[in-house]
C-alpha cells in the first residue's frame, strides 16, 4: 500500500472549490457580522498556504484566534448558531494543510457538516439548493481524489463527465435514501433538545418595545400558514392570539414570568367554533398563536392562564399544530384581586396628561367601564392616524402620541390605549399576535405574513371578561397614511400585475414541500397508510416495512449498477443498434465482424437486403474510419449518419 | 519463488495471524489454470478508512437530524449515504465480469526484475479504469486500465534464483469511484514464469572452435570485400561503391565478409573444475557471448542431448532454457 499521494493541482482546486460550496451557504445564515470575516480568514488562509502549508503552530495559533473571535462576536450565550458559526470558521481555516490526499479527503469530509448545519438553521429553498450543490460537488471532489489515488488522475476526467457520473451514482443511492426517508421509524419525541440560537429572528416574544416591530411589519415572508375544516372567520376577524403582556415600565412591555405558571381560567365559549391547522415556520421560540382562544391545548403545548399556548420545545423546525377555537362569550369573568391588580398597575411619574385625562373620564363616565372604551375609540377614529413613520419614543411617550403626534402605528394605539384603560382604573393588556391573513387561492390556505403582527389591547369588564379591543382598527380609513402599500403580497414587485399569482404559485410550492418533506414527523409518518387501509402503524410495523423496501431498493441499486454503461459516441450507439435489429433474421453483427465483413455475410445469405446496408455501413466506415479531414466528423454530418442508421429497419417484406 | 515476507508495516503478531486467517479464507484457495473469470463471489469489498470516517460522519448526522426531526438535514445525510451505498456497488461491479487472460513475461535473468504482464479483458460496456494490481503486500501496485474491453497490467517481480518462479496470488483492486470502499479480487496462476541463470560478469573467453568447416559471414564492417550487389534501401552510404556505380549507371554496394571461428562447444563437462551454479553462470555468459558474435555453438549438458550446432534467437532461448532448468545441485554429482 503505497503512502498517501501528493495531491495535484487539478485535485486541489476541486477541493477548495468543493469546500467554498460547501460553506456558502452555511455563511448566508449567520449575522454578516461574522459571515464576512470568516469568509476572509478563509480567503487569506488559503492564499498563505497555497505553497506549503503553514507550521504548525501558526495553525494552532490561526484557530484560537478563530474560536476567540466568534465566541466574542456572538456574546456570552452559547447557541446553535455560534456552534454553526464555529464549524465555519474552523472550515475556513482548514485549507492550511491541503498537500497531501488526505487533508484533502479530511477537508471534504468536515464540509459535508457545513450543509447539514446550515439546514440547522435555516430549511428555505436557497439554503436546500445550495446545500444539494455543494453535496455534489463534494462528491464529485471525492471522485477525483479516487481517479488520482488510482494514479489515473491523468486522464483529467472533464468537470463535466465527473459531475455526471457522480449525479448517476445519487440518482442509483436514490430509492434508498427515499425509502429510509418516509419509512425508516422517527422519533416522537427527542431524546436530546435542540440548543437555541443565541441571535433571535424576528418574531413574536415575550416583551415589546416601541418601534423594535418596525422590521417584523416589513417583513413579507410566511409566518404560518391556515387550512379551516369548515367554517373560516371573516378576514378583519382572525386575531391570531399569543401571548400577553401585562407589565410595563415606561418605555417597554414584558409578560411577568409568573403568569406563565397560572391554570388556564374559566371561560364560556360561543356555540361558533373553528376547525383549523397551522403550520408554523420556525422561530426558535415557544410561543404559539391561536386564533382567539383555543378550546384545548394541542398535543406537546400548554395553554397558560392567559390563554395563550406555549410549546413544549422552541419552534425549530416547521411544525404543525391542530386546534379548534371559539370566540369566548365570557373570559374569566371572575378576576383575582391579584391579577386585578397587575392589570391596572402603571409605573410612577410617567405620562400626567394621559393620567389626568383617565380620571377625567372616569369622573364623567361613572361606573359604565364600557363606555369610557367608546369614548376611547370615537377620540382615535375623529383625530389619529396610522404611519409607520414615527418619532422615537421619549419619556412620557403616550402623552407624546396621545397629544402631539395623534400618528403611530399598532404598537403605539396598542400600548396607549392600555395606559389610558388602566389610569381609568379599567383592567387591561396587551395582546400581540398577528391579525388578518391572504387567502391563496391556489391551493386553499390562509398565509399569515411576519408583517401581519398585530398588536392589541384587551379589556376587563364586569360580567363579561376580557374583551378584544383593537384601537388601530378603530383609525378612520381615510387617515391610514404610509403603510404596506397594499395587503396583497407580490404586487408591488418588479412583475406589476404578475407579481400576485406568481408570489400565489410559490407560495404554493413552498407549501407543499413543507406539506411532503419539511413537516413529515413520527405522528404523519404513523398515518402515512391511511389512504390504503392500514390504519395506524406502529414502530414494528414500519420496521418491517423499512427494511422490506430497504432491500428491494438495494436489489434494485444493484440491478441499476450492473447494467451496462451506455456507449458515449451517438453514432457507435446507433451503429450497434443498427447490428441488433438484424437478430430476428439471424444475422446480427457479431462483435469481432467488422462493417465490411458483416455486410459481406448479409449480401451473401440475404442479397435484397444487403443494398441499403451497403450504403449505410459505407458511410459508417468513412466516418469512423477515414482520414480525419476538417469537415468530414462535423456534428451536423454525425447527425445525419445517426438520423440514418436510427432509422434504418431490415425489410421485412421478403420474408 | 517470491515469498510473501513480512508486511511493510509493523503489525503486531495478533493482527498478523488474524490477517493470515482471513486471507487463508478468500478466494482462490489454489492456483488455478488462466484464464479465469472472476464471479462476484470471489469479489471482495470493506470501506477505506476515509469510507470508515464518511459512514461516523454520516451517523452522526442521522441521529442529529432524525432527533430534531430536521428534514432536510435527513434528506442530505441519506442523500450521501445513498450514494456512498451505490459507489461499494460500483466499486463491486468493476471488478465483477473481469476475465484475467494470461500473464507472461520476458524471461531475465535471476537478480533483476521480472516484468510481468497481466492481461485482462471485460466486456467494454463498462468502463473498468483505475483498477492496481499488486500482491497485497509488497509489491507496488501497477495500473490496469481497460480500453475496448482489454488491458494489461506491468508488475515487476524481483527474480532470486534461475529455474520456475510461480507467481504469488495477486490482488486486483480499485478504489473507484468515490474511495470510500476497496473492492478487491484475487487471481493465482498456476502457470510458473522462468527465470533464467545469471550469466558471470567475467571470465575466460568463448572456447575456439572445434568444427573442421570454417565459417564466414558478410559483415559490412568487415575487411575483405566480397563483392558487389545493386543498392537496397536501409543500404548505409558509405557502404556504396560509388566509381563502379557510376560505371555501371546504378547504385552498387560494396558487401565484406568476415572470416569467423568454427562452431563453439560449450561442454559442461569440460568445465569440471568450476562448482555447479558458477559453472551454469559461465555458460550462459558464453552463450550470450557466442549469440553477439555470430557463432554457432552447442551446449552439451549432462543428462540430456545436445543443442544444435545452430545460432539465431530460438536457439539461444532454448539453450538458456535448458541451463536455468538444471536441477539444483542438491540432487546431481557432477
Amino acid at each position: 500500500m503505497a503512502p498517501t499521494p501528493v495531491l495535484d493541482r487539478t485535485s486541489r482546486h476541486w477541493a477548495l472549490l468543493a469546500a467554498v460550496a460547501c460553506v456558502v451557504p452555511l455563511l448566508l445564515q449567520l449575522p454578516i457580522t461574522l459571515a464576512w470575516p470568516i469568509a476572509a480568514a478563509g480567503a487569506v488562509t488559503t492564499a498563505l498556504a497555497w505553497r506549503k502549508p503553514l507550521p504548525a503552530m501558526l495553525r494552532l495559533l490561526l484557530t484560537l484566534l478563530v474560536i476567540g473571535a466568534v465566541l466574542s462576536v456572538s456574546g456570552a450565550r452559547f447557541g446553535r448558531d455560534t456552534g454553526c458559526a464555529l464549524l465555519a470558521a474552523m472550515l475556513a481555516i482548514k485549507p492550511s494543510e491541503t498537500a497531501k490526499l488526505r487533508d484533502a479527503r479530511s477537508l471534504i469530509g468536515f464540509s459535508l457538516f457545513a450543509p447539514f448545519a446550515t439546514f440547522l438553521l435555516d430549511q428555505g429553498p436557497l439554503s436546500l439548493a445550495l446545500g444539494l450543490t455543494a453535496a455534489v460537488g463534494a462528491l464529485a471532489a471525492l471522485q477525483r481524489f479516487a481517479d488520482l489515488e488510482a494514479g489515473d488522475a491523468k486522464f483529467n476526467v472533464p468537470l463535466r463527465s465527473g459531475l455526471r457520473s457522480v449525479l448517476q451514482l445519487m440518482l442509483i443511492g436514490l430509492p434508498l435514501a427515499v425509502a429510509t426517508f418516509w419509512l425508516f421509524p422517527r422519533l416522537a419525541s427527542p431524546m436530546w433538545g435542540v440548543p437555541d440560537r443565541a441571535l433571535a429572528r424576528p418574531g413574536l416574544s415575550e416583551s415589546m418595545r416601541p418601534n423594535d416591530w418596525l422590521d417584523l411589519m416589513t417583513d413579507d415572508t410566511p409566518a404560518l400558514r391556515v387550512r379551516f375544516f369548515g367554517p373560516t372567520p371573516r378576514q378583519d376577524q382572525m386575531y391570531w392570539r399569543g401571548p400577553t403582556l401585562w407589565r410595563f415600565d415606561g418605555e417597554e412591555w414584558t409578560r411577568p414570568l409568573w403568569a406563565r405558571g397560572l391554570p388556564a381560567p374559566e371561560t364560556q365559549s360561543a356555540s361558533m367554533q373553528w376547525d383549523y391547522e397551522l403550520e408554523v415556520e420556525p422561530t426558535d421560540r415557544r410561543q404559539l398563536v391561536a386564533l382567539d382562544l383555543p378550546l384545548h391545548a394541542p398535543a406537546n403545548s400548554e395553554l397558560l392562564g392567559d390563554y395563550s399556548l406555549r410549546a413544549a420545545r422552541p419552534l425549530a423546525s416547521l411544525t404543525r399544530w391542530r386546534m379548534q377555537s371559539a370566540p369566548p362569550r365570557r373570559h374569566e369573568p371572575k378576576l383575582t384581586v391579584m391579577l386585578r391588580q397587575v392589570a391596572l398597575d402603571l409605573p410612577e411619574g410617567f405620562n400626567p396628561r394621559t393620567l389626568a385625562l383617565a380620571h377625567q373620564w372616569r369622573r364623567e363616565a361613572g361606573n359604565d367601564d364600557a363606555a369610557i372604551v367608546r369614548r376611547a375609540l370615537e377620540w382615535i377614529r375623529v383625530e389619529f392616524a396610522y404611519t409607520l413613520d414615527t418619532p422615537p419614543w421619549g419619556r412620557n411617550a403616550v402623552d407624546e402620541f396621545l397629544f402631539e403626534t395623534k400618528a403611530g402605528f399598532c404598537q403605539h394605539f396598542s400600548s396607549s390605549f392600555v395606559v389610558l384603560m388602566r389610569g381609568a382604573g379599567i383592567p387591561a393588556r396587551v395582546v400581540t399576535g398577528y391579525a388578518g391573513g391572504y387567502r391563496n387561492p391556489l391551493g386553499d390556505y390562509w398565509v399569515v405574513r411576519q408583517s401581519d403582527a398585530h398588536a392589541w389591547a384587551e379589556v376587563w369588564l364586569p360580567d363579561r371578561g376580557w374583551v378584544r379591543v383593537d384601537p388601530t382598527a378603530a383609525v378612520a380609513p381615510e387617515r391610514i397614511y404610509d403603510t404596506l402599500q397594499d395587503r396583497a403580497p407580490g404586487s408591488d414587485g418588479l412583475l406589476g400585475d404578475f407579481g400576485m399569482p406568481a408570489w400565489n404559485v410559490r407560495d404554493w410550492m413552498r407549501r407543499n414541500w413543507n406539506d411532503l418533506v419539511l413537516g413529515f414527523d413520527a405522528d404523519r409518518q404513523s398515518r402515512m397508510f391511511r389512504p390504503i387501509g392500514l390504519g395506524k402503524v406502529d414502530g414494528q410495523q414500519l420496521a418491517i416495512l423499512f427494511s422490506i423496501a430497504a432491500l428491494l431498493a438495494l436489489l434494485w441499486m444493484a440491478w441499476l449498477s450492473a447494467r451496462g454503461q451506455r456507449e458515449p459516441d451517438p453514432v457507435l450507439r446507433a451503429w450497434r443498434q443498427l447490428g441488433n435489429r438484424y437478430r430476428k433474421l439471424d444475422l446480427e453483427r457479431l462483435s469481432h465482424e467488422t462493417a465490411s465483413a458483416w455486410l459481406d455475410r448479409v449480401a451473401r445469405i440475404r442479397p435484397e437486403l444487403a443494398r441499403d446496408l451497403r450504403e449505410l455501413s459505407h458511410r459508417f466506415a468513412n466516418w469512423r474510419y477515414a482520414e480525419h479531414q476538417p469537415g468530414t466528423r462535423s456534428t451536423r454530418a454525425a447527425k445525419d449518419l445517426v438520423h440514418a442508421l436510427r432509422n434504418h429497419r431490415p425489410k421485412r417484406s421478403h420474408l | 519463488m517470491a515469498t510473501l515476507a513480512a508486511s511493510r508495516i509493523p503489525a503486531s503478531a495478533l493482527w498478523r495471524h488474524v490477517r493470515a486467517f482471513a486471507l487463508s479464507l478468500t478466494r482462490p484457495r489454489e492456483p488455478e489454470t488462466l484464464p479465469v473469470s472472476i464471479d462476484r463471489r470471489r469479489v471482495y469489498v470493506l470501506p477505506t478508512r476515509f469510507g470508515l470516517f464518511y459512514a461516523t460522519l454520516l451517523l452522526g448526522m442521522a441521529a442529529g437530524a432524525l432527533n430534531y426531526n430536521n428534514n432536510p438535514a435527513l434528506l442530505l445525510c441519506l442523500l450521501l449515504g445513498g450514494t456512498g451505498l451505490a459507489s461499494l456497488i460500483a466499486a463491486q461491479m468493476q471488478l465483477t465480469g473481469l476475465g484475467i487472460t494470461a500473464i507472461d513475461a520476458e524471461p531475465v535473468p535471476a537478480g533483476q526484475l521480472l516484468r510481468v504482464r497481466i492481461h485482462a479483458q471485460a466486456d467494454p460496456s463498462r468502463a473498468r479504469r483505475g483498477l492496481r494490481v499488486d500482491d497485497d503486500d509488497l509489491l507496488e501496485a501497477a495500473l490496469l486500465n481497460l480500453e475496448q474491453g482489454r488491458g494489461e497490467a506491468e508488475l515487476t517481480l524481483q527474480t532470486h534464483q534461475r529455474g520456475w518462479l510461480d507467481v504469488p496470488r495477486l490482488r486486483i483492486f480499485t478504489t473507484r469511484p468515490l474511495g470510500l470502499a476497496r473492492a478487491w479480487t484475487y487471481f493465482w496462476s498456476d502457470a510458473p514464469l522462468l527465470v533464467l541463470a545469471t550469466p558471470e560478469a567475467e571470465g575466460p573467453p568463448l572456447p575456439g572452435g572445434s568444427g573442421e568447416q570454417a565459417q564466414s559471414r558478410l559483415h559490412p564492417a568487415g575487411d575483405d570485400v566480397h563483392h558487389l550487389r545493386g543498392y537496397r534501401p536501409g543500404d548505409s552510404r558509405r557502404a556504396i561503391a560509388w566509381k563502379p556505380s557510376a560505371r555501371r549507371g546504378t547504385l552498387l554496394v560494396r558487401e565484406y565478409e568476415q572470416p569467423s571461428g568454427a562452431d563453439v562447444v560449450l561442454d559442461w563437462h569440460q568445465l569440471g573444475n568450476l562448482a555447479y551454479e558458477p559453472r551454469i553462470s559461465r555458460l550462459a555468459r558464453w552463450i550470450d557471448e557466442a549469440e553477439r558474435d555470430g557463432r554457432r555453438y552447442r551446449l552439451n549438458l549432462p543428462g540430456r542431448p545436445a543443442l544444435g550446432p545452430d545460432r539465431g534467437a530460438a536457439h539461444r532461448d532454448a539453450c538458456q532454457r535448458a541451463l536455468a532448468l538444471l536441477p539444483p545441485s542438491a540432487g546431481f554429482a557432477p
